[in-house]
């Protein structure tokens, strides 16, 4: 017959089930920047496929956006590791049970169509006649926007699942983890293409009008995820509402980023195009917004690890033949 | 000439891997340990692993509190002194170590193949390859593996491979002096553990059962498995592990459905504004 645990804490004196994550600060940047790289990426080749001239703008801020995020992303893994100078040890095997192998192929391939529109757009504006402007004409837009959309898309979808795929119970405990990221990713994609424009473009252009949309939409898919990641989770989100990263979560990803970028857009939508200084601090916000949810998800992961209740909790047997607990 | 090229080329031919032996693992006897700590310190000396410092925790005789990256065998110690009435006070001992799931999480996350099941179906580290990623350690539902500060990568208990190939038993296992851990063939471990449980449940031991002999509805056996005596909590074992990885494809199906509809819906936002 089993009997209670000992006194002195729950389960074994209190001390923690689990290991704590070793991840930090490096990986919340990173979760956001190459959110913004792959949502920037699509959104480029999107208008590249059903757009019109009038989105030109908006593919050259794509382009752009998706380079100058993707940069800091390869450093900022390396720094992660315990073993910097042996980062290209991911390569050494194509592993899709481990979602980390396959974001690092994913990375390296999107990297090549992310680095060459980048290039063609920059060399655009050249003379006719300049080296680079005839060597990039020769590469093909569209079709190199298409080959990099399912690694830009494994890039959008990866971070969540890779959380996901722990035993920590607030990653864990949630199959929406995947969703809430990703979504997250394309709305911080879509406001940072659409502050871009607003900063540069003409006033009331049309490009500007259809991230609008698409900002619009991102957000809100993002608070529907999140609505479901919060219920799915239950007690195992607790790390992340409530405690020392409450203030992050609540104030940073919810007030600021969801409610205050809304507000915003809000403000921004006129009939001739939405407003240029609203649509900034929209977007400024839903950045901020995806960097707070994305910074209390990384450092709940710890919090949650060691706390002895959630870690029992998360491998209880819920029906008979579940676990290894004797039948009493 | 032509030898020397062919040496050349040789880098880049990948080696047989050693031929498949039987499979061996630990089974500890949780009723016979002692709490003694040779399995702790012979694994230590064996391994060569650092000292984890002089420290008293002030809860029990347990100084070392879990297994990490510098300790490979744990001896638990659970002090019951107010049991539920008519039960006597006991100490309950327990030597914990990697389980060696069949199924491992941490081989299954290991993003650089670090993690593989050698030739005697042990989970092991190939320390020359690991860079530290950290994800075995956040996989772990056992919270074994560990991610050394002073050198950067993940260990945890080999099983002895470098004994095991000179066909020897595993430094804990031959250090204990009680024969709580016992090491061997799995097969042969579980009939052992099996007429074990038998044996005690005769004597009206009725409370000893085996943890991790046999799989799970959500888990594999493990090729280090116990007995015990209680609930696993109570020895800081999860009580129904769950395989992170079993939810790998419904995780990616809602992920991708997001990142594709969302992909379409922008899509048509630009079509429409035509």
């Amino acid at each position: 017959m089993p009997s209670s645990p000992p006194a002195g804490g729950p389960g074994y004196y209190g001390l923690p089930l689990l290991k704590e994550p070793v991840w930090g600060w490096e990986i919340a940047w990173y979760f956001l920047l190459e959110g913004i790289s792959a949502g920037a990426f699509i959104l480029g080749a999107m208008a590249r496929l059903t757009g019109d001239e009038r989105d030109a703008e908006t593919i050259a801020a794509a382009d752009y956006i998706a380079l100058a995020a993707l940069i800091p992303c390869p450093p900022l893994l390396v720094a992660d590791l315990g073993r910097p100078e042996r980062f290209h040890h991911m390569l050494r095997v194509f592993k899709p049970s481990s979602p980390m192998n396959t974001g690092a192929w994913a990375l390296s391939a999107y990297s090549v169509p992310v680095g060459l529109l980048a290039l063609k757009q920059w060399a655009a504006p050249t003379a006719e006649s300049s080296s680079m402007a005839r060597a990039t004409r020769l590469l093909p837009v569209t079709p190199l926007a298409l080959v990099g959309l399912p690694a830009a898309l494994t890039m959008l979808s990866y971070p969540g699942v890779l959380l996901s795929t722990t035993s920590t119970p607030v990653w864990s405990r949630t199959r929406m983890l995947g969703a809430l990221l990703a979504c997250s990713s394309m709305s911080a994609a879509a406001a940072v293409v659409s502050f871009v424009l607003a900063a540069g473009g003409r006033r009331g252009g049309r490009g500007l009008r259809r991230m609008h949309r698409i900002e619009q939409l991102a957000a809100g898919a993002e608070t529907a995820a999140l609505a479901a990641y919060l219920v799915s989770a239950g007690d195992a989100a607790e790390p992340v509402t409530t405690g020392k990263y409450a203030r992050v979560f609540w104030g940073g990803a919810v007030a600021i980023g969801l409610a205050g970028g809304t507000i915003a857009r809000a403000l921004a939508s006129r009939r001739h195009g939405p407003r240029r200084a609203a649509t900034m601090a929209g977007a400024v916000c839903t950045v901020a917004g995806g960097l707070a949810l994305k910074w209390a998800l990384v450092h709940a992961g710890p919090i949650s690890a060691r706390n002895p209740v959630a870690g029992h909790d998360a491998a209880r047997a819920t029906e008979p033949g579940a676990g290894w607990a004797p039948s009493a | 000439m032509i030898d020397q090229l062919g040496k050349l080329a040789d880098v880049w031919k990948l080696p047989e891997p050693p031929a498949a032996q039987e499979e061996m693992g630990f089974f500890t006897d949780t009723t016979v340990c002692i709490g003694c700590k040779a399995c702790e310190v012979a694994c230590k000396q064996w391994n060569q692993l650092p000292s984890d410092g002089f420290k008293w925790t002030g809860h029990s005789y347990d100084n070392t509190s879990a297994l990490s990256g510098t300790t490979w065998r744990h001896v638990a110690f659970v002090e019951q002194m107010d049991r539920d009435a008519g039960a006597p006070p006991r100490w309950l001992m327990m030597s914990d170590v990697c389980k060696h799931c069949v199924e491992a999480p941490c081989q299954e996350a290991c993003p650089t193949g670090s993690l593989i099941y050698n030739e005697f179906g042990n989970v092991y580290v190939q320390e020359e390859v690991c860079n530290g990623c950290g994800y075995c350690v956040a996989a772990c539902p056992f919270g074994v593996i560990g991610r050394d500060k002073e050198d950067g990568r993940a260990h945890k208990c080999t099983l002895c491979y470098d004994r095991q190939k000179d066909g020897m038993t595993p430094a804990c296992a031959k250090a204990c002096p009680t024969e709580s851990i016992q090491f061997g063939p799995i097969s042969q471990l579980r009939e052992t553990a099996r007429a074990r449980v038998e044996q005690l449940h005769g004597r009206g031991e009725t409370d000893a059962y085996l943890y991790g002999a046999e799989p799970t509805t959500e888990y594999s056996a493990l090729n280090a498995f116990f007995l015990l005596k209680d609930a696993p909590g109570v020895y800081n074992l999860p009580e129904a592990p769950q395989r992170p990885g079993a939810h790998l494809r419904t995780n990616y199906l809602l992920s991708f459905g997001a990142s594709i509809a969302l992909t379409v819906a922008s899509a048509l936002i630009f079509r429409k504004g035509r």
